[in-house]
């Protein structure tokens, strides 16, 4: 049973076609790895997804209900969450209050109290080890506790699908092998599906059971991924023509 | 036809007008990426500094003249630019506030020293007679107005376009950490975009000082002036400064002349209202100064 | 043996080997209560001089202009710098109904509210439409457009203003009307004051501050910001339309000059600014710090109309976060939020 179909869909920046004719489906319980070039509309595709962008043609099918026009915080009642590339917390808020937000408008909660809000955002804080930072601005913290507050703002909304956008931008190894162990930890609680995109070939190769790889907003392969990592097109994508 | 004849005229003279009262600002909107609210106090500075040096210091005229803008420069460095504007670039809030402040405390100053009452006469006047331009009667002085719009919109794109200055000035109003980084001492550049600022609303009041009713509380109305043809021409881009101004001289003459002379103030704001939510860019995009 | 200790958030006083510890915490009750009794014993303090009266009466009116702002500063992410248009509204509302019609204030209330949720509604979209300085810019020129039109149409009196408004109370003794319109005048400022705690207590205060600080991830996250930030516009709005009623009504005398041009709202933001950016009971301070700060200053002749502005400038400079911020550097912070304009 398919959770996530994308039909045919494409978006245009003036002349620029960021992501065109794109078709893909994303099974539940899947991780599936997007990976490409710089520039090659991976971000665009989702932001699509997520609803900020609409797309000019296609279709995006959701467990069975289109949302492609729908307004992002629909898509994210839905069961969708995302991350950004660049975290993007609320700076002058604590890391509490973050992820509070996340509990108490992910899904239409209008009977729960601002405290039992809380409560719950201090045991998503607590799953991503954030729990002693809880006061703190978010301002104020690290890159790297910077992500684990949007993977915990994530799953405070209680999403069926996340998409997260490069977890490892940033952090060096040690501070990686514990962001990956993280999101394992997440899919091995709350048997989540994920569209994962990164930049670092070794974790999609190691983490992910299925690979899509952009390229000028197309599709030029999908696999598993060891059959993605000889692909010709790909390596031609990734290294230039000559080394191919 | 004399309705058509008049409107012409007078889209042009207003729009010159506006032009000058518009031009500072915009430049500053343009490069420095704020709003100076303290740039209604630049024509109290430029008129009442005249009559100070006149009347209370009595030097003669071409002193004044150069002390004018020597004052002006002092004004726009030493009290908007270093204490305010470079302080509070990042919190727009404080800054706003702060120079709407500066102004405030500028106009009552004035206001304490030269009361309304008291009256201004700067012998500023070139031309005293009245010209006869078809059936449209307009003050001769009118036309100093004009030639120096002209001249100083020229002064203005020659020194953006094609000194060296002007490309630092560019570079920044485009890419301000980029030309940091390559090396343009940017709180320079904008000290120099404050200075050359003031120029035309100074020129402008010394010019148009005879023929005005000249009162401390003017500044109100030629900020609000120069805010709504900086909206409408894109937020600081020259070419869309100039084109503003003769749209908002348009529409003032032609509403002054068909309609009723009170509604021309409601229609120009009412026109950059709505082009302010339909069209929020302005006539030019502002990511360029011309 | 008494000795009084100021330690974080908390006032010690001992007597002899005994404590009470006091914290100074406006989420404990008794702060704001204490601080609105002081407020309710001024006009019995001040019960023989009219023109003090009249000084805490307009503090009160400033304040219940100033509490909205806070609210909506945060609620709709986006500075305001408009706020007089409403005022305007509802008084003028008040001020055409009872002169024309001679309708009481009770009966003109109903019509400042809606007149006020009316024109919210009409300029709610903007807060979706327009960002960051485009937003206060379009704010700024609503009065402005609306000066115009008192100047205009006749009806308004532009250049005098209405007079001959009904006064808030009938009585025959003009000290007991001063008394009585300065507690009406305190009741709603602390009604204004409740509500706006208890908002900013609620999930609301949650979604205001998120709004505030990064709108598109707070749509990301599944919150209808467009929904909010119209519910907090228009209900704001509302709020400083009736403080706009109270104002005509208490001052019998309505002009779109005393209330629609900058100085007025220069006034209003100082009073936010200098109380505590986007802070409920800072507002408050604000309100009661420039009104007696602009009478006391009288004492020095003509010269205040300089000084005014001057030691307001001053302490912008001076006061990073506002008069409420000395206050607030005691204790532990909670939400504080940065006011952002530019933000294209």
């Amino acid at each position: 049973m398919s959770l996530l179909t994308i039909e045919n869909v494409t978006k245009r920046f003036g002349g620029l076609t960021a992501v065109d004719n794109v078709s893909m489906e994303i099974k539940e319980g899947e991780i599936v790895g997007l990976i490409g070039p710089n520039g090659a509309g991976k971000t665009t595709l989702m932001n699509l997804i997520a609803g900020t962008f609409n797309p000019e043609e296609g279709k995006i099918v959701f467990d069975g209900h289109d949302i492609t026009k729908l307004e992002p915080f629909q898509v994210c009642r839905r069961g969708v969450s995302r991350t950004y590339q660049i975290p993007r917390p609320f700076p002058d808020m604590t890391a509490l209050m973050n992820v509070g937000v996340g509990v108490l408008c992910g899904k239409k909660r209008p009977n729960m109290s601002l405290v039992d809000g809380m409560l719950d955002a201090s045991h998503c804080l607590e799953f991503v080890g954030l729990f002693g930072k809880r006061n703190i601005l978010a301002r104020d913290l690290s890159l790297f506790e910077l992500r684990a507050l949007e993977l915990a703002r994530a799953l405070a909304t209680t999403p069926r699908l996340i998409l997260i956008d490069e977890v490892m931008a940033g952090l060096n190894q040690a501070e990686g092998r514990v962001a990956i162990r993280l999101i394992e930890k997440i899919i091995e609680e709350f048997h989540v599906t994920i569209l994962w995109i990164e930049h670092v070939m070794k974790i999609i190769m190691e983490a992910t059971q299925r690979v899509v790889v952009l390229h000028y907003g197309e599709i030029i392969s999908s696999g598993l991924p060891g059959e993605i990592a000889n692909d010709p097109q790909v390596i031609e994508a990734y290294l230039g023509e000559k080394i191919a | 036809m004399d309705a058509i004849q008049s409107i012409l005229v007078y889209t042009v003279v207003l729009g010159s007008l506006y032009l000058l009262i518009a031009l500072g600002f915009s430049l500053i909107c343009g490069v420095l990426g704020i709003f100076n609210l303290g740039y209604g106090a630049t024509f109290l500075v430029a008129i009442y500094g005249m009559w100070m040096l006149l009347s209370t210091i009595g030097v003669n005229l071409w002193v004044a003249i150069i002390g004018v803008f020597i004052l002006q420069f002092l004004f726009t460095l030493g009290i908007i630019y270093f204490p305010i504007v470079k302080r509070y670039m990042e919190k727009e809030e404080l800054l706003l506030t702060s120079l709407l402040l500066v102004s405030l405390i500028v106009e009552e100053t004035v206001n304490h020293f030269y009361p309304v009452t008291a009256g201004v006469d700067i012998p500023t006047a070139i031309f005293s007679h009245t010209l006869q331009l078809g059936s449209v009667s307009i003050p001769a002085q009118m036309l100093i107005v004009i030639i120096a719009a002209v001249l100083i919109t020229a002064f203005f794109v020659y020194f953006l376009m094609k000194t060296r200055i002007g490309f630092k000035i560019r570079a920044i109003s485009q890419q301000l950490e980029a030309s940091r980084l390559l090396g343009v001492r940017v709180e320079r550049v904008y000290a120099l975009a404050m200075i050359l600022s003031v120029v035309p609303p100074t020129i402008c009041m010394l010019i148009i000082a005879p023929i005005w009713a000249i009162e401390p509380n003017m500044g109100h109305s030629l900020l609000q002036t120069a805010i709504l043809v900086t909206i409408l021409g894109g937020l600081g881009n020259l070419r869309g400064t100039v084109m503003a101004s003769f749209i908002v001289g348009l529409i003032a003459s032609s509403v002054a002349f068909l309609g009723n002379p009170r509604l021309v103030g409601m229609s120009i704001l009412l026109v950059v209202f709505f082009v302010m939510i339909f069209k929020p860019q302005g006539i030019a995009k502002s990511e360029t100064l011309w | 043996m008494v000795r009084i200790e100021h330690k974080r958030a908390l006032m010690v006083f001992r007597f002899g080997d005994k404590k009470f510890e006091w914290p100074i915490e406006t989420r404990y009750w008794r702060n704001p209560i204490l601080g609105i009794g002081l407020l309710a014993l001024l006009p019995i303090v001040f019960s023989g001089r009219p023109d003090a009266l009249s000084l805490i009466a307009t503090a009160n009116i400033y304040a219940c202009i100033a509490i909205p702002l806070a609210w909506q500063m945060t609620g709709i992410g986006r500075l305001n710098f408009g706020p007089q248009a409403f005022v305007g509204i509802g008084g003028f509302i008040a001020a055409l109904a009872s002169v024309h019609f001679g309708w009481g204030p009770w009966a003109t209330l109903p019509f400042a509210i809606l007149g006020g949720l009316f024109f919210g509604f009409i300029f709610s979209p903007l807060t979706n439409i327009a960002k960051g300085l485009y937003f206060s810019l379009i704010t700024l020129i609503i009065p402005l457009i609306f000066l115009e039109i008192t100047y205009y149409f006749s009806i308004f009196k532009g250049e005098t203003g209405l007079y001959g408004i009904a006064p808030l109370v009938n009585v025959s003794s003009i000290k007991a009307e001063y008394i009585i319109t300065g507690y009406m005048a305190l009741i709603m400022m602390v009604i204004f004051l409740f509500v706006v705690v208890k908002v900013f207590d609620s999930r609301i205060g949650l979604y205001s501050a998120a709004i505030n600080d990064d709108e598109e991830v707070a749509n990301n996250l599944g919150l209808n910001i467009k929904r909010w930030k119209i519910i907090s516009f228009v209900i704001t709005s509302t709020m400083v339309a009736v403080a706009g009623w109270f104002a005509a009504h208490y001052f019998g005398t309505f002009s779109g000059v005393t209330y629609l041009q900058l100085p007025f709202m220069l006034k209003i933001l100082l009073m936010v600014m200098i109380g505590g950016r986007g802070d409920v009971y800072g507002a408050v301070y604000g309100a009661y710090f420039v009104v007696i700060l602009e009478k006391a200053l009288t004492v020095v002749g003509l010269a205040h109309y300089i000084l005014f502005p001057l030691i307001l400038l001053i302490l912008l400079f001076a006061l990073k976060e506002g008069i409420y911020g000395l206050y607030r550097m005691h204790r532990y912070r909670e939400y504080y939020p940065t006011i952002r304009v530019r933000k294209r």
